[in-house]
């Protein structure tokens, strides 16, 4: 590609940014910039840095976007929002400090912790001092428990008091409450509070930075795979999917007037959250790179439409990866970065190469941990970035080879505070130019004159850009760029052009100018207001979740004869993607038509197609998010979950006990007596002695109840402590002798001779004391004629890993991306159905890498297709 | 109350400017027009302190509605901006540029100089370093009007001159528009920057005049300063001047090493490449081959037939005279690990066939030379060749079969 033969004039001066300022609301607006001649004499068109030549008039065909896919099952929880996290409170806004201008709600979080695991928090001794913590409203009596025991209440009410005043100015601490925590700050807790905090602290501000700016979606996790040329119009939409974004989905779409998802997706469970999903084609092969924080991941898709994706290598890194690029030039190569600031070129076949290692950022200092790294035109020369600039460096040799392609400084007249937010290589549209987003602008470098960018425009997001999808138009038509941004959605279509100017001025390239003005695409919380109206709080769960941020954008240009339009797919982190199409409207004449205007004016409403779409997809939502949410519940369980079907199918008719009784209760009903004892007629199953406790007189729980109950306690405490030597001696013996029985009568039972014989025994002590049921027995009365032992024990059923179990061990919960800190949770709640079941066992090695990715499970493709092979990547 | 008020106002005001953000991000250029008449009030009060002010604000909006609305014209243009001149003393300047940009856009080249006269003559108290800056580029495009007039009569007294007839006024014009011209010219261009359309101009003139010295002067700083940006062109400016001047091979391989240098995928690699292979120096011939395989290394060359033939050319002429064999090794160990995969894919060579058969020949006997006959690009390419019953690429099938021994010691 030839270099332009004259570029815009500018000035040329080095350091740091000296314009101050900040985000400017029309800072992109009505500037020519500079001008520059196509040759003598002759001007060509509207040349211009800032602001070019008419560009390509595209135009919004629908209202709003619609849904490509419907929403998958399953609710789906937003991510924090600010007011969970920040302390709100109008008076106190003179204590906010630094240039956030929140205050993290600390102590609240701290104590949610409390509350929410008390076990953790202080366990030990908690269990200790119980005793001497008392819980109840009246006053402590004069008793000598009086100087070992405090009551709680009192430092409760404090506790409330101090809540109902929160945010006040003039709020004093309860001397009651500095006291207590000046006496047991030190030793009440489980994890020394010091370090406790330490870490909450650290974690709110991350998730408050996050919250701030979350780059860790930077590329977008959506990627477009377009037909072979001449094809038919079937493409593949690669995305996350499931609820914790951890599957990976290769839908073929079908690009008709809205596009239409064909068959059902490719699915890979990924052991990570998708940040990014990138995508290049070499050679007519797709090569799809997946990243997640801590593995990447690489698939081939061939060329022809509905072949199945192969997943080539996987690599794990330590520090969490912040990007990954798929090389456009050579096949199965990539380059990935991580946040401790290392470069590596991830071939396929070689594997890695480590380019650079450089924790600190490269032009000033920055503290952001964040670096890119891209191609170049040169297949051997990576771009490496983070927030300062970015360096292109020579992989055959990093160390030496490498030269500064952009810097944020005067050299390309940045803002002070501008930063760059992403990088990428515009190599389909042009081989040596490159895109730079920052907060404020957008520059396109070409790298074969670095440090001044050949075009620069204000952008006026209101959100940094996160993503960019670049649509090369061929024979001299304009590029198209989609910047995307994403908690707030938006969308910016900009066109730029490089023209080649006649023969008659030399026949040269002209330099790099924009085309037209940028325009705004929908955005998926626009199509909010043409579903239809829905109850309040359905109002509130729909304006959720299409108000969720975009976490990815890719885009497709259609040629259909003369009839060219633009689809633009957006996915947002619910997992939605909606789409949108914009058609191309031939050249007007120099004055436009009046209808221009009327076109795009925001009273559009969508057509019977898109109407159709939204009401599927709406009530696929709904049935989604019917499901209450499991915790609003007591917590219950099915018995068929419990127990086998065959344990709960009943025999073929009422047995012979059945029979008997049955007739003995009618007979006795005719008679209009009463039964006193269900005496057996035959035989009837024993209880299993469980409590060996001494048969004279009732358990001594019974006796102190009763005591308390009538109002002698003390009496009979008195009489428990000074309970005779002889009698005690007396209960001794007579246990140890019921010990020596029992143990003989199991020993027998065992052996399965006749239960009759000790049925008159069993009978004595069948009135003594409660029949205690293990747990996992349930009284089922169809087991007639059967020892008791020789029923089987039902502990089976738990040493045979129940789903739940599966579901407690760490290692799955952390497969299917739930954070470390809320396993605990969800292993408390769930051990509340499994009380006594032993300590699950950790899922064999062959269960265990079915989760691993890519677990190629295919699981919902075609029938026709064969499974394939598992691939041994173990992350 | 008051700061009720204050309030009150900011919050309308913002509100009307993103209702006109919105309708200049959608192309409804009417409907903006009816939100900046008015959000114009905001200039009545106006108690921000921000970077951009509210007379900036309506500065650019009301120019960006004005180059889009269907109903706008011309004197409308230029009255508006008239009076966005007198709204804010600091922004005089980059006002009056951006009229005159608009101005040269429409081709009014007249009006668009009395703006820049007039823009010259403006003082207000002291200067800002920006406004410096803006002054020096509100000069230097006049100096390039004058320079664009100075070309007009030259062009008349050259026709006329022809008929050999001379008119002693045109000629006194054009050297007042060459004394005016210069005299700015020669001032931007001292400054760092990139002023490719300046300088072109500059040494124009002065090498119409005879004053070759500083021309050659202006081109060397132009390219050689380091404060200056490393812009290809000044390199490209300097090596055109050279040829203009008959310099010697010598000083032009100079020159374009240099290019070489710094954008070593420029076109004039090409030149350069032609230009060293037929030197009898081997230093040259080898660094002919250098900087050819160093160009094809781009992705923007990959499909660029007159470099590949280049490069088969002097591969051919190497193998034939089996000397140098070493510098086609030397190239090739640091490449073979990824030109295969680049370049002599079998993807490629079916693309390649089909698009451009003279490209796949050439690389088919690079591939062939460097590969051997093994290698896919070159197999598929032959066969196809052969089969079209293509003479030329039965020679090639030939000649590689010839010196397929080449391959094993290039890459052994």
């Amino acid at each position: 590609m030839e270099f332009p033969a004259a570029l815009f004039p500018s000035y040329f001066s080095a350091g740091p940014p000296r314009e101050e300022g900040g985000p400017a609301p029309v800072a992109g607006w009505g500037e020519h910039g500079q001008v520059l001649e196509g040759g003598p004499g002759r001007r060509q068109g509207r040349p211009c840095r800032g602001r070019g030549a008419t560009g390509e008039r595209w135009e919004t065909a629908d209202a709003a976007p619609v849904p490509v896919l419907l929403p998958s099952a399953g609710c789906w929880f937003p991510s924090p929002a600010p007011q969970d996290i920040v302390y709100r409170s109008g008076a106190c806004r003179k204590l906010r400090v630094g240039k956030s201008g929140a205050t993290l709600d600390f102590a609240r979080q701290l104590g949610h912790f409390f509350v929410d695991h008390p076990e953790d928090a202080f366990g030990s001794l908690g269990r200790l001092l119980h005793k001497n913590f008392y819980l109840g409203n009246s006053k402590l009596k004069v008793t000598v428990s009086r100087n070992s025991t405090i009551r709680m209440t009192a430092l409760m009410e404090d506790i409330d008091r101090l809540e109902a005043r929160r945010g006040c100015p003039r709020q004093h601490l309860a001397s009651r409450l500095r006291w207590f925590s000046h006496l047991c700050r030190d030793w009440l807790f489980e994890v020394p509070l010091g370090l406790l905090a330490d870490c909450l602290h650290e974690e709110l501000m991350q998730q408050w930075s996050s919250l701030l700016f979350d780059d860790s979606f930077t590329g977008g996790a959506l990627a477009w795979l377009p037909p072979e040329d001449g094809g038919t119009p079937v493409g593949c939409l690669v995305h996350p999917g499931g609820q914790a974004m951890n599957h990976l989905h290769f839908q073929d779409v079908v690009l008709e007037e809205l596009p239409r998802a064909r068959g059902s997706p490719q699915q890979f469970e990924l052991s990570g959250r998708v940040r990014q999903v990138a995508a290049a084609r070499v050679d007519g092969q797709d090569f799809v790179g997946v990243r997640s924080d801590y593995h990447c991941g690489v698939w081939r898709v061939p060329g022809k439409t509905g072949a199945a994706p192969t997943p080539l290598q996987v690599i794990r890194t330590d520090m969490p990866a912040s990007c990954l690029t798929v090389s456009p030039h050579l096949p199965g190569e990539l380059s990935v970065c991580t946040q401790s600031g290392t470069i590596y070129l991830w071939s396929v076949e070689t594997g890695l190469q480590q380019l650079r290692h450089d924790p600190q950022t490269m032009f000033f200092r920055d503290y952001s941990p964040w670096r890119w790294s891209d191609f170049t035109a040169h297949p051997r020369v990576l771009s490496c970035a983070d927030r300062t600039g970015l360096q292109c460096l020579d992989a055959r040799a990093p160390k030496r080879c490498h030269f500064d392609l952009f810097k944020v400084g005067e050299e390309a007249g940045c803002q002070q505070g501008e930063r760059v937010v992403l990088p990428m290589y515009l190599g389909r549209a042009h081989p040596s130019q490159y895109l730079v987003t920052t907060q404020f602008s957008v520059y396109v470098l070409d790298e074969r004159l670095p440090l001044v960018p050949v075009l620069k425009w204000a952008h006026m997001m209101k959100a940094p850009p996160l993503f960019a999808h670049l649509m090369p138009g061929k024979h001299g038509r304009s590029h198209k760029v989609l910047l995307g941004a994403s908690c707030t959605q938006e969308l910016l279509l900009l066109q730029y052009q490089v023209r080649f100017l006649g023969v008659s001025s030399g026949g040269s390239q002209s330099a790099c100018q924009m085309a037209g003005t940028p325009q705004k695409l929908h955005s998926i919380a626009g199509c909010l207001q043409h579903l239809p109206t829905q109850l309040p709080h359905r109002h509130h769960l729909l304006q959720q979740r299409l108000t969720a941020p975009a976490a990815g954008l890719a885009a497709t240009l259609q040629e259909d004869g003369l009839h060219k339009s633009m689809l633009v797919f957006q996915l947002s982190e619910a997992g939605d993607i909606f789409c949108q199409r914009l058609t191309h409207k031939a050249a007007q004449p120099p004055a436009p038509p009046p209808r221009d205007e009327a076109t795009t004016a925001p009273g559009l409403v969508p057509s019977t197609a898109a109407a159709l779409r939204y009401r599927r997809w709406l009530r696929a939502f709904s049935r989604a998010c019917r499901e209450p949410p499991q915790h609003a519940w007591p917590p219950s369980l099915s018995q068929r979950r419990l127990f086998t079907h065959r344990d709960l199918e009943g025999p073929a008719g009422p047995s012979n006990l059945q029979r008997q009784m049955r007739q003995r209760l009618r007979q006795t009903m005719q008679q209009g007596g009463r039964i006193q004892r269900w005496e057996p007629l035959a035989v009837q199953p024993p209880p299993l002695p469980q409590t060996l406790e001494p048969a004279g007189g009732p358990d001594p729980l019974s006796t102190r109840l009763t005591a308390a109950w009538a109002g002698d306690w003390e009496q009979w405490w008195e009489e428990r402590t000074s309970f005779s030597m002889a009698q005690r001696q007396r209960a001794l013996r007579e246990r140890r002798r019921r010990q020596k029985r029992a143990k003989g009568r199991r020993s027998l039972s065992a052996s399965f001779t006749s239960s009759l014989t000790y049925q008159s025994e069993l009978s004595e002590l069948s009135d003594v004391g409660p029949q205690i049921l293990s747990p996992s027995h349930p009284p089922v009365l169809s087991q007639e004629g059967s020892s008791p032992a020789g029923s089987p024990p039902r502990h089976s059923l738990w040493t045979s890993p129940a789903p739940e179990e599966a579901l407690l061990s760490s290692q799955s919960l952390r497969c299917r991306g739930i954070p470390k800190e809320r396993r605990k949770t969800l292993r408390d709640y769930l051990s509340v159905w499994a009380e006594g079941p032993p300590e699950p066992p950790e899922p064999l090695g062959s269960q265990a890498s079915q989760l691993c990715i890519p677990s190629s499970q295919s699981q919902l493709s075609s029938a026709s297709q064969p499974r394939r092979k598992r691939p041994r990547m173990g992350f | 109350s008051s700061n009720e008020h204050k309030l009150n106002f900011k919050k309308s005001k913002e509100a009307c400017l993103s209702y006109i953000q919105d309708a200049l991000l959608q192309k409804q250029w009417k409907r903006a027009a009816e939100f900046l008449t008015c959000y114009v009030e905001s200039l009545e009060k106006d108690y921000s302190r921000e970077h951009i002010g509210p007379s900036e604000i309506i500065w650019r909006i009301g120019t960006e509605i004005l180059w889009h609305h269907s109903q706008s014209n011309m004197k409308e243009f230029n009255c508006f901006m008239e009076q966005m001149k007198t709204l804010g003393v600091k922004r005089y300047l980059r006002v009056c540029l951006e009229h005159v940009f608009h101005l040269l856009c429409n081709g009014q080249i007249d009006e668009a100089y009395q703006n820049l006269s007039l823009a010259e003559s403006w003082r207000f108290g002291e200067q800002t370093a920006i406004q410096d800056k803006e002054m020096k580029l509100i000069q230097a495009y006049r100096g390039l009007l004058d320079y664009y007039s100075w070309s007009k009569q030259k062009n008349i007294l050259l026709e006329n001159g022809e008929d050999g007839f001379s008119d002693l006024a045109v000629e006194q014009e054009m050297h007042g528009y060459f004394r005016k011209a210069a005299v700015n010219l020669k001032e931007i261009i001292k400054i760092p920057g990139v002023w490719d359309v300046f300088v072109k101009c500059y040494v124009d003139l002065l090498e119409f005049y005879g004053d070759h010295n500083e021309a050659r002067q202006v081109l060397n700083e132009y390219a050689y300063n380091s404060k200056f940006p490393a812009n290809p062109n000044a390199h490209v400016y300097l090596y055109q001047f050279l040829k203009r001047q008959g310099e010697s091979k010598k000083s032009l391989i100079s020159a374009l090493k240099i290019l070489h240098d710094i954008v070593p995928s420029h076109e004039l690699m090409i030149d350069f490449n032609t230009m060293l292979q037929k030197s009898k120096k081997r230093k040259k011939r080898r660094l002919g081959l250098e900087v050819i395989f160093t160009a094809l290394d781009y992705a923007g060359w990959k499909e660029n037939a007159k470099a590949w033939s280049c490069l088969a050319r002097q591969v051919k002429q190497i193998v034939i005279s089996e000397k140098h064999l070493d510098w086609i090794k030397q190239e090739w160990n640091s490449r073979k690990d990824w030109w295969p995969a680049f370049h002599f894919s079998r993807y490629l060579a079916k693309r390649n066939w089909q698009e451009n058969k003279s490209l796949s020949y050439e690389k088919a006997l690079v591939a062939g030379i460097l590969l051997g006959k093994d290698c896919k690009y070159f197999k598929y390419v032959s066969h196809q060749g052969c089969k079209a019953q293509l003479k030329r690429f039965r020679m090639l099938k030939k000649f590689v079969n010839r010196h397929n021994l080449v391959y094993l010691r290039i890459s052994g």
